[in-house]
């Protein structure tokens, strides 16, 4: 008889029971209801006093929760992001995961000689190549914040750095109103006008409120300009337990979640069924050094959590976080912290994550770190796709044939073998199981070195498909006319 | 030292109650009241700052040394004539023109207080002709600017473009920080001094003044 097919049970991390996500968003509400929040955007107040928020002390709104409810009926549940060519990149839904580097770090690891310095335009070109050369890299960020690119314009340098060196999507930041439309402006000339971007959207716009409860104009700005024309985007606040937020989780969550779910009313009226990717950030503060930390198990704690809260409660696609370090160099600390978030992410199946490859609690970033995120994460994703189990799988003519087999018969001689290796195990690249003998005639180097050769080996061969000249002319001349 | 020892404990341990009664008692007793400020309160403050250094102490249990500091001062403050009581020096403390982050510059402005600094903190988004200003009107020691945003960093270079263009440029030390202020923007722009959190903000900002 024909064994029926049997389900895969995917491994699969849970934090949060219903109880503890309606207590959570309940709190939310109540902190938009009861607390409120300060609204600098003198349009965005308008349109919340419109829709029956009371205004008091010129800007501050309090907001009834059925407002929450509207705009979480309003915005999509699948967000579909595009590669610069027009093809299907990233289905933000349901349980798919994503995952790609972060923005803004003031350093970088120098990849020829380890050195942190400031970062500078040409590292932006690096961890673009990079991004575009590594499988599991599914979108770039600037990881960095270049010294050499002039100030008032600098995310437009940088996203367009990023444009001639990867066609991936790109996550990008702004200041304003003022440099998103330029950004807004080059996204379009790649893909040849504003309704083809809309159609097929390659950019999503991170933005941030701040933490506890503030919404500054220049915030708004933005988020109103990305509802308008259809960009996806997250704002996520900082609500850190401990610094921006309450030290204990629960409370963090709740203050983040209140913030983006104000966010997300805001850019529903702005702009009805525009993409918005739920989720705050929620880390911590280190009680010593007071950085907001990017290592911590916390992080990957409310991390899950949020995506727990997707699940039960609001359906939208989710922003994280992951393959981040506190540590100063990619050391041992760097790769258990980074490999923690990493594997928790996919358990929980967040569906954008960003921040792979920084050091230094987001300060400093580092292609080697990278580099080894990128494996850590196949290695993650061989975890999570469970064991199947099937006649082919369970092998029992296999376990026949060799055990009856005789005398020098083993499996690894076996068809079985030969046919199902490749995608029974998993097959490492950088991490090291070799002997000891040949590790040592092959120069006894340890992952960061590897790391580093293999970094710089992609950054030497990987060609990345150039943009046709005239789109290239055209984002010299927008840069021009800043 | 010993005169004061438990009311030192007290503010160490961030214990508020007893630190005030202990401040009261002092007062009852008829000690002198610049006495209990620096052999008191600021040398407790001192010890908390080192075990704060050393990773002994926590930033929620300095803070809390620091309030309960604060607490003490209303008690005295008030006993000192105006202009009599030595403080380490004067500091106008500010985020930058549109910049809103201000958890950073919080923590400076309570570390300081607490080192025996006395504060005017004007808030957030502060611009460079407010920070002049307020620096003249106190007649303060140090200017001390914060800015998390890369984008907000040039309206250091204004302020203290500012500074001088007022004519106190050398009347005042500037201090910088924030997440994405380096050492090397600082001496670019010509800034005093850079800290890189807050512990160091004290230590720096004792060091500009000439303070052991």
């Amino acid at each position: 008889m024909e064994r029926s097919e049997i389900p895969t049970f995917q491994p699969r991390l849970r934090v949060l029971n219903r109880e503890q996500a309606l207590a959570i968003h309940t709190a939310a509400l109540e902190i938009l209801e009861k607390t409120g929040f300060k609204m600098e955007h003198p349009r965005a107040l308008e349109m919340l006093a419109d829709k029956g928020c009371r205004i008091s002390d010129g800007d501050w709104v309090r907001m009834p929760p059925h407002l929450v409810e509207e705009a979480l009926k309003t915005a999509p549940k699948q967000i579909s992001l595009y590669d610069q060519k027009g093809a299907k990149a990233m289905d933000l839904t349901g349980e798919n995961s994503f995952y790609g580097t972060g923005s803004d770090a003031t350093f970088t690891q120098d990849v020829e000689t380890g050195e942190r310095r400031r970062a500078v335009l040409k590292d932006v070109s690096n961890f673009a190549t990079l991004v575009d050369g590594l499988e599991n890299i599914d979108f770039a960020m600037s990881m960095a914040n270049p010294e050499d690119a002039p100030i008032d314009d600098i995310y437009v340098y940088v996203f367009a750095e990023m444009l001639r060196n990867t066609n991936k999507p790109i996550v990008f930041i702004a200041d304003s109103g003022r440099d998103i439309a330029k950004i807004h402006e080059i996204a379009c000339s790649v893909v040849g006008g504003e309704e083809e971007l809309k159609r097929k959207p390659f950019i999503l716009n991170y933005s941030e409120a701040i933490s506890p409860l503030l919404f500054p104009e220049n915030v708004m700005e933005k988020l109103i300009f990305c509802a308008q024309k259809k960009i996806p985007l997250c704002l996520p606040s900082g609500s850190n337990a401990g610094g921006g937020a309450p030290v204990t989780l629960a409370g963090a969550m709740a203050l983040g979640i209140a913030e983006n779910l104000a966010g997300l009313v805001v850019h529903q009226l702005a702009g009805k069924g525009s993409p918005f990717l739920f989720g705050p950030n929620v880390s911590a503060m280190d009680m010593k050094s007071s950085v907001v930390c990017y290592g911590c198990p916390e992080w990957s704690l409310t991390q899950a959590a949020l995506a727990d809260m997707r699940d039960e409660i609001y359906g939208l696609p989710i922003w994280a976080f992951a393959g981040a370090s506190d540590a100063k160099i990619m050391d041992a600390q760097a790769g258990a912290e980074a490999m923690f978030s990493i594997l928790t992410a996919l358990l929980s199946r967040a569906n954008l994550i960003h921040d792979v490859g920084f050091l230094e609690y987001g300060s400093t970033s580092s292609l080697e770190m990278i580099t080894m995120a990128n494996e850590l994460i196949a290695m993650s994703r061989f975890y999570v796709q469970g064991i199947p189990v099937n006649d082919g799988t369970l092998a029992l003519e296999a376990i026949e044939r060799v055990g009856r087999g005789g005398p020098g018969s083993i499996f690894l001689m076996d068809d079985h073998t030969y046919d199902h290796f490749m995608e029974a195990l998993f097959l490492p690249k950088l991490l090291d199981r070799s002997r000891y003998d040949a590790w040592e005639n092959e120069g006894a180097m340890d992952l960061y070195k590897r790391c580093n050769m293999e970094a710089k080996r992609i950054l030497s061969e990987h060609e990345v498909d150039t943009k046709p000249d005239a789109v290239l002319k055209e984002i010299e001349q927008i840069l021009k006319s800043s | 030292m010993s005169e004061f020892s438990s009311l030192t404990e007290a503010v160490i341990k961030g214990d508020i109650q007893t630190a005030v009664a202990e401040t009261q008692s002092a007062l009852d007793a008829g000690s002198n009241v610049q006495d209990i400020l620096d052999k008191g309160l600021i040398a407790a403050m001192d010890e908390v700052g080192e075990k704060f250094s050393t990773g002994q102490m926590f930033v929620p249990q300095m803070l809390r040394s620091a309030k309960t500091m604060q607490e003490c001062m209303k008690l005295i403050k008030a006993l000192f004539q105006e202009g009599q009581l030595r403080a380490k020096g004067k500091i106008v403390i500010g985020t930058v023109r549109q910049d809103l982050h201000d958890i950073g510059k919080n923590l400076v402005a309570m570390m300081m207080e607490g080192a025996g600094f006395s504060i005017t903190d004007l808030g957030v988004d502060v611009s460079p002709k407010d920070f002049t200003q307020k620096a003249q009107e106190v007649g303060a020691d140090i200017v001390a600017m914060s800015a998390l945003l890369s984008t907000t960093m040039p309206a250091m270079r204004e302020t203290i473009e500012a500074l001088q263009e007022a004519g106190i440029r050398d009347k005042v030390k500037v201090m910088i920080g924030g997440a994405p202020v380096t050492e090397n923007f600082a001496s670019e722009i010509k800034a005093d001094s850079y800290a890189p959190d807050a512990g160091s903000a004290v230590i720096a900002a004792k060091k500009l003044l000439g303070i052991t």
